[in-house]
């Protein structure tokens, strides 16, 4: 610190002799010249000036790989000898990529809705009490995995260059989604009469296998594939459950977003199947795993747990129709079987439905029978 | 008084939707997709296009070949629906959307590309197309 008051006190000097002299002091102004490509006019298009709209020459080229350590924003001039500031270990493109990161980010904020404001609480009235406990278990359980959904992506977030900027923005939007949705089923826990009831255990099992992935695809087809798919279905079955309108509301607000996070996973599984095809391999024993997360108790549909026993007191409507809303929730189970397998077939990796690998055909028939 | 259904009745629903920004909040906003309305014989198809429905047009059964997915419902619950969005001003608990697609054992919303990404399309603008179909609501309504 002396050293830094010395010598700007001998540059203050400096100034006050210049200007005892008449002459001015000069501004350095060499950062001008220290630009990324200029002379670019994005425009707006007709959705308003988009991240797509801003990919244009130097700017819009992803490298396939990043050498960027710096956190220097794609496109910028690099700064000499800067040090590094970002462990970076997602820096191949095919790690991350997708082909509409853009237009998900985009789709993100426009979609956005607030907990507070857009749910119309005041339609919540009192349940029966075997109904109420039921929807505050639920609840409990809800707020716990979307802990795992907003703290996962946000860890893999840091950990990607800055040069793919637009699979990171998609991500960061969905952490703000499971932050929303981590409050909301928080908020409707403390709403009605009851609260939070005891934690259910289910980020110990396949979903918080999620945190312990080594790679970013391992991630994403545990996270979004698997994990988001089949909450994507619990929460359009939600407006089955739901027993006002706020619920309702809750439910199709918090699918609309989990299915942009399921798109994410999926559009990302089918560019690195075409541009990484020697990894096919490696990505179907993830798969693998992820199905078996499919028929665990951490899905609260796959196994008999307090959590399915609450869905269906929820579904039935009352403990005395416990074996309706079982039955229910074999429908459900079915649906997201289905749509599971729809969903990898779309990511370009259907052959494991036809050579025997996975199992996903065999449980669908045994939760149709 | 329009009726429903035809392209004047969705044409109505659309000025009302397009002109009122509270349906660009609250879950709505961008929302790009085709989707078609197979209604007993009759095919319709809405185009979203940002945060506005850009176009209503009659097609054929092989007009369902391209949408992102469709809606199939018969036509006396597809009155129903309407019927039941007139009366309440908004879908009742047992009339949205989602929860006519759940009472039915195969949805009621599919495609016959089979491609998940578009048919999840529904599921990602859920709120929006429940929008547009309450908007129904200020639109003076006949049955064919």
């Amino acid at each position: 610190m002396a050293v830094i008051v010395a010598v700007w006190r001998e540059e203050k000097h400096d100034e006050m002799s210049e200007a005892a002299n008449g002459t001015e002091p000069q501004l350095d102004l060499g950062w001008m010249d220290r630009t990324g490509p200029w002379d670019t006019r994005a425009e707006p298009g007709k959705y308003g000036l988009t991240i797509a709209d801003i990919s244009i020459g130097e700017y819009g080229e992803a490298p396939e790989v990043s050498d960027n350590l710096t956190g220097r924003p794609r496109g910028a001039a690099a700064r000499p000898a800067s040090y590094r500031i970002g462990a970076y270990a997602v820096r191949s493109k095919n790690e991350i990529w997708l082909d509409n990161a853009s237009f998900l980010y985009e789709e993100a904020l426009q979609r956005q809705w607030s907990s507070a404001t857009d749910v119309p609480w005041h339609t919540i009235e009192p349940l029966p009490d075997d109904v109420e406990q039921a929807e505050c278990q639920l609840a409990t359980f809800l707020t716990e995995v979307e802990f795992v959904a907003g703290d996962v992506p946000a860890r893999w977030v840091s950990l990607t260059t800055p040069d793919f900027y637009e699979p990171r923005q998609v991500l960061l939007a969905q952490v703000m989604d499971e932050s929303r949705h981590m409050d909301v089923f928080r908020k409707r826990a403390l709403a009605n009469g009851g609260g939070l009831m005891q934690a259910t255990g289910a980020t110990a099992g396949f979903v918080g296998s999620i945190d312990l992935s080594r790679d970013f695809t391992e991630m994403s087809s545990r996270l979004h594939i698997s994990g988001e798919g089949a909450v994507l279905t619990l929460f359009r079955m939600g407006e089955l459950m739901a027993q006002n309108e706020a619920e309702k509301v809750i439910y199709r607000l918090c699918a609309q977003d989990e299915a942009r996070h399921v798109a994410f996973g999926v559009m990302h599984l089918r560019y690195m199947s075409e541009t990484a095809p020697e990894r096919r391999e490696e990505i179907h024993c993830y798969l693998d795993e992820a199905e078996g997360g499919l028929i665990g108790a951490a899905n609260p549909v796959g196994q008999l747990t307090p959590t399915s026993e609450s869905m269906a007191i929820i579904l039935g409507g009352g403990k005395e129709h416990f074996d309706d809303g079982m039955n229910k929730i074999i429908a459900i189970r079915r649906r997201q079987l289905q749509e599971y397998r729809k969903r990898v077939v779309s990511a370009g990796f259907g052959e494991r439905f036809e050579n025997g690998r996975s199992r996903v055909a065999q449980l669908i028939e045994e939760a149709a029978a | 008084m329009a009726v429903f259904p035809s392209v004047d009745w969705f044409d109505e629903v659309r000025n009302v939707f397009n002109a009122d920004d509270r349906y660009r909040g609250a879950g709505g906003g961008y929302c790009n997709c085709v989707a078609g309305l197979k209604i007993a014989d009759h095919v319709f198809v809405l185009t979203f296009d940002g945060v506005e429905c850009s176009a209503a047009a009659e097609g054929d059964d092989g007009t369902l070949d391209d949408v992102d997915f469709y809606l199939d419902m018969s036509a006396a619950d597809w009155r129903d629906m309407v019927g039941n969005i007139a009366a309440n001003g908004a879908a009742d608990l047992h009339h949205t959307l989602n929860t006519l697609d759940l009472d039915r054992a195969d949805g009621l919303a599919m495609s016959r590309h089979g491609d998940q990404v578009r048919e999840d399309l529904f599921f990602r603008y859920n709120q929006t197309l429940q929008f547009f179909f309450d908007a129904s609501a200020l639109v003076e309504t006949a049955f064919a």
